[in-house]
Order: structure tokens, then C-alpha cells, then sequence
């Protein structure tokens, strides 16, 4: 840091003065999207103490696990250290795990996750949007989509085997289970939600109710929707876990669970690691998005 | 004396009507639960007129517009506008809000462009550009309504309504929102748009000095349930005089209808404390 910057207290109290010019001077002035420099030092601040974060939590653990010469404080047995959980990864990368590549079995996973998640967008948001403009609708899907929505849906999964069978479809429908009514209620709520004045507004400049539901409704929900498919692909990945839990040989989640029966740590640790990369990487895809979907969003 | 009291359903409006308000009344609920919103009004718009309707909050001016505009239903009475009777909201009948009813999701070239689009004409966007420049926002075609200031918003959503060329527009406190300096400024744009387009316009507000300023006919509401309790002819929307509301003349009108808001107002609190 340079040694112009103040002390971070003063600089606090300074930002609102300092904005105070940047105002919208007259009548009629855009709303200026000017940031003054105190915020975009903050911004950078809040940064640094970010990337801080991650390095300590990430320093923590190797000195839980020793480091440089360090005996450990936990035994590599329970916590392996980050290095060997590197070195595990290369080692899976390599030959694989139990007859298949660690990238088969990354790519079983992901298959099972967008299969139903994909099948709960194309099928959930469009039920839900309908649901919300339709009290018809409503009223017939809302008893076995609410009634269903508590159960844990983990305490489906021998209820499903036994129902599907041990391949694909009982794990893609578990998913489905947990998925589709966060997305189609999510969806609902949304329409339901929708502004009267901006029906109205539409009504009244001659809309038809088809061209009210695609111009108005639907991008008016998108917000809400986004929200909800948020929730749920990290409801998701939680999934994923379940599903791979028993009657299958092939995936992330289930070698993460395998090599735990085996007390391979630095096995189970690669498991973990990867799906929790694939959940951060999803829901940062979806809020990139987000932002470029609906600009408007929370800007009323 | 610029104000004169005038009978809104004389012979002589009824036999020119643009909008014929006949005993049209409304209340919500049923039963023990019923609230008289609208006490029954007879009154007749003519062509052209610009009709501003103030009254105590609560006052039921609002569910008056909603029933011209076919958002609601009378529970009696009908509406006739142009000779037909109002069963719903219709495009010949432009409506502008408050605020927080534009498209945020559109541009503002699409957001006005919509009505003439709903209505299937093909230069839909040349109509659009053509009612954005009238209200001096052509340069913003291509931004965002939230990107725009709030007056500017209230350009876009009159220059939506006009883009349809309604028959009349309805005007639910337009500039409520606004800043008094803003506020004015549209309303000298407003009058302008309206000298020449030559709109039939109602227009509800709370504010004393915009009806004044505005109208060619004030009504005065009373408190719940609402029913016209006055109605004036009104000559300060002729001036060319940006300060008109600064005359003796404007002074001694603003004070009539103080006074008689005054009364309703007080009554309006008694019926509250009451309840």
C-alpha cells in the first residue's frame, strides 16, 4: 500500500463528503454511475482481506498438518496435508480409481447433476410460470408439490432404487426430487409477484394476455427464477452425495465415500474438494449470468 | 374570479360527451365487511378537456381512474367513452402511474414502442422515436428506465401512453414523486403536449397548485366514500405565463379549494378517530 492512502478509519468517515460532488447536479440528471475513489479503494481493501482469508485458512492447514520440518498436529491419517492431497490428485489423474479415470468419474457425476437439473429448468420453470398465472393450475399441482417439498428427499433414495432400479434414473430422479420444487415454486412465486401497476400499464396499452405473459410476466420473474435456481444447484451437489451413496461403482461422490471405508483421506479429501469446485464454479457461472440477464435486477 | 362553479352533467356537456360517467358507484366487499369507495357520480367529460380530480387521500379519486381505465368494475352505473361502454382496460384509453410501471427489462425506445407493437403496426419504432423526442428523451432511446432520473421516467411513461394515441389519458398522480422543481417542469411540458395534441386528459392529483395550474375543470372530492363535491371552470391553463401561480388570482382560487378540501379533510380524520 502506498503511503498516500489514509488510515482506514479516517477514510470511512471521509467517503460520504467526498461523494457528496458526484450527486446528480440538476433536474433530469441520470442517476450517475460514477464511483467515487473512496469506494473503489474500499472495494480493493475488501479484496486483499479476501485473498488474506484463503491464504490463512489454506496456511492453517499446513501447519495443522506440519509443515517445513514441523511435526504435525493432527495425524496425517485423519487430515493428510495439502501436498498430499496434491499428490493424490496427480496419482488419480493418472491411473484412475477402482478400474475407471478420475475424469470418467468426474463426467459420471456431472451427467447425473445436469440431467436433472436441465430437466427441472426445462420442465420446472415453465410449470411454475404457468402455475402463477393459472389459479386452476394451482390449485391441482400445488397439493403434491407442497405436500412432497418437506420430505427429506435422502429418505427417498431405497424408496427410488426400489422403484427405478439401480441405474441412472433412480439417482437423476433423486436429484429431481430435491430440485424441481425449489425451481418451479421459485418460478411461481415470481409471476405471483409481478408489479399490478405493470399488468396494468400493459392492459391498458393493449397487450393480449399472451403478449402480457412473454413481455412482462416472464421477464419480470426472471429475477425471482435466478434466485431459486441459485438455491438449487447447491441443493444440487448436496444431491449428488445421496445419489452416489449406494448401487453405483462410478463417480466423485461415491469415490470420496469408497475411499472413507478405507480411511484414504487424502483420496476422500480430492472427492470433496472437486465437488466443492464444482459447486462454487456453477454458482459463480450462474451469477455471472445473472448479471448479464437481469441487468435490472434490484434496480427499481 | 377564475374559478366558476360549473354542473359537470348540465344539458350542454351531456349533448358533446367524450366520457359519460352515469351513476357510477363502488364498493368492496360483501356483507358487514363492505367499504363504499366511490358514492355514486354522474358527470360527462367533453373532447378536449383536461379534467383534474383532487381530494383528501382515501377520497376513492384513484378507484375513479381505475374505473375509467377498466382495471375495475362499477358495482353500478356504467362508463360510455366515444359511445361505448368501458368493460376493461382498452388501448384508447392511456394510462400513466406514479411510478414503478415501466418495463425495466426494455429499453425506453421498446418500452414505448410496446402499445403501437401490441396493436400490430409495423412502424411501431418510428412512432416510438417520434413520442420520445416530443417529450425530449430521444437521446435516451437505447438506455434502461432505471438508468434514467425519475422525471425522466415519467417522460418515457407519458410518452408510452401517448404513443398509442389513446382517445384520453388517464393520469394517476404523475409527479407525486417528483421534486418541485421537476415537477414543474413537466407540467409546463405537459401543457404544451396537451395544447397540441388537443387530448381529452383526467388527471388525479393532491396537489392544489398542479389542478389549478393544469386543468380547464377542477373537481373537488369529498372524504370516503367519495362523491364530487365541487366542480370549477377553470381558466389559468389558457395563461402563457409560466408564473401564473404566483398571481392574486391564483392565490384567491388556491384558497377556495383549501378551503373546501379543508372541510373534507377534517371530516376524513373524524371518520377515522371514529372507526
Amino acid at each position: 500500500m502506498s503511503a498516500s492512502i489514509p488510515e482506514p478509519q479516517a477514510r470511512a468517515n471521509a467517503a460520504p463528503e467526498r461523494r457528496a460532488p458526484d450527486a446528480p447536479a440538476g433536474p433530469d440528471l441520470a442517476a450517475s454511475p460514477a464511483r467515487s475513489s473512496a469506494s473503489s479503494r474500499r472495494k480493493r481493501r475488501e479484496r486483499l482481506l479476501y485473498g488474506a482469508s484463503c491464504l490463512s485458512l489454506l496456511l492453517a492447514w499446513l501447519l495443522l498438518t506440519g509443515v517445513a520440518g514441523l511435526p504435525p498436529v493432527i495425524d496425517p491419517a485423519f487430515l493428510p496435508s495439502p501436498l498430499e492431497v496434491g499428490r493424490a490428485f496427480m496419482r488419480l489423474a493418472e491411473m484412475g480409481y477402482q478400474g475407471h479415470t478420475l475424469l470418467y468419474h468426474f463426467g459420471i457425476s456431472l451427467f447425473r447433476f445436469f440431467a436433472a437439473f436441465l430437466f427441472c429448468l426445462a420442465v420446472g420453470i415453465p410449470l411454475g410460470l404457468l402455475m402463477g398465472v393459472s389459479g386452476a393450475l394451482r390449485a391441482v399441482l400445488d397439493p403434491p408439490i407442497e405436500l412432497t417439498r418437506p420430505i427429506p428427499k435422502l429418505a427417498l433414495l431405497p424408496l427410488m432404487i426400489v422403484w427405478f432400479g439401480i441405474g441412472e434414473l433412480s439417482k437423476i430422479l433423486l436429484i429431481v426430487a430435491a430440485l424441481f420444487p425449489i425451481i418451479s415454486i421459485s418460478a411461481m412465486q415470481a409471476v405471483r409477484s409481478v408489479s399490478i401497476k405493470r399488468i396494468q400499464a400493459a392492459q391498458s396499452l393493449g397487450a393480449s394476455r399472451a403478449m402480457i405473459f412473454r413481455r412482462v410476466l416472464v421477464p419480470a420473474s426472471l429475477p425471482g427464477i435466478f434466485t431459486g435456481v441459485r438455491v438449487a444447484l447447491g441443493v444440487g451437489v448436496t444431491m449428488l452425495v445421496g445419489a452416489e451413496m449406494v448401487a453405483t461403482s462410478e463417480g466423485i461422490a461415491w469415490m470420496a465415500l469408497t475411499a472413507s471405508d478405507f480411511v484414504q483421506t487424502d483420496i476422500v479429501l480430492v472427492g470433496v474438494l472437486i465437488m466443492a469446485a464444482l459447486g462454487y464454479s456453477l454458482d459463480l457461472a450462474c451469477r455471472y449470468l445473472e448479471r448479464r440477464v437481469v441487468h435490472w435486477s434490484g434496480k427499481e | 374570479m377564475s374559478l366558476e362553479p360549473i354542473d359537470l352533467y348540465d344539458p350542454a356537456r351531456r349533448a358533446r360527451p367524450k366520457l359519460t360517467l352515469e351513476n357510477v358507484s363502488k364498493h368492496f366487499g360483501e356483507g358487514p365487511e363492505t367499504v363504499q369507495a366511490l358514492s355514486p357520480v354522474d358527470m360527462v367529460i367533453c373532447p378536449g378537456d383536461f379534467v383534474c380530480i383532487v381530494g383528501p387521500s382515501g377520497c376513492g379519486k384513484s378507484t375513479l381512474l381505475n374505473l375509467v381505465a377498466g382495471f375495475e368494475r362499477p358495482s353500478t352505473g356504467r362508463l360510455v367513452l366515444d359511445g361505448r361502454e368501458i368493460d376493461g382496460p382498452g388501448s384508447e384509453r392511456g394510462v400513466v402511474f406514479q411510478q414503478g410501471a415501466l418495463f425495466n427489462w426494455m429499453t425506453v425506445l421498446e418500452n414505448v414502442a410496446f402499445g403501437p407493437r401490441a396493436r400490430g403496426l409495423a412502424n411501431s419504432r418510428e412512432l416510438a422515436m417520434h413520442y420520445l423526442e416530443l417529450v425530449g428523451l430521444a437521446g435516451f432511446a437505447g438506455r434502461y428506465p432505471y438508468e434514467l432520473s425519475g422525471g425522466m421516467q415519467q417522460r418515457v411513461g407519458i410518452a408510452r401512453a401517448l404513443a398509442n394515441e389513446p382517445e384520453m389519458l388517464l393520469m394517476d398522480e404523475p409527479f407525486a414523486a417528483l421534486d418541485q422543481q421537476n415537477r414543474e417542469l413537466l407540467q409546463e411540458e405537459i401543457k404544451t403536449i396537451w395544447r397540441r395534441t388537443g387530448k381529452t386528459v383526467l388527471w388525479i392529483t393532491h396537489s392544489i397548485e398542479e389542478s389549478l395550474f393544469l386543468a380547464t375543470q377542477v373537481l373537488v372530492m369529498t372524504a370516503r366514500p367519495g362523491a364530487i363535491k365541487s366542480a370549477f371552470r377553470c381558466a389559468f391553463s389558457r395563461s402563457d405565463d409560466p408564473f401564473v401561480s404566483t398571481t392574486p388570482a391564483f392565490a384567491e382560487a388556491k384558497r377556495r379549494i383549501l378551503e373546501l378540501l379543508r372541510e373534507e379533510t377534517l371530516a376524513a380524520r373524524q371518520q377515522e378517530a371514529a372507526s
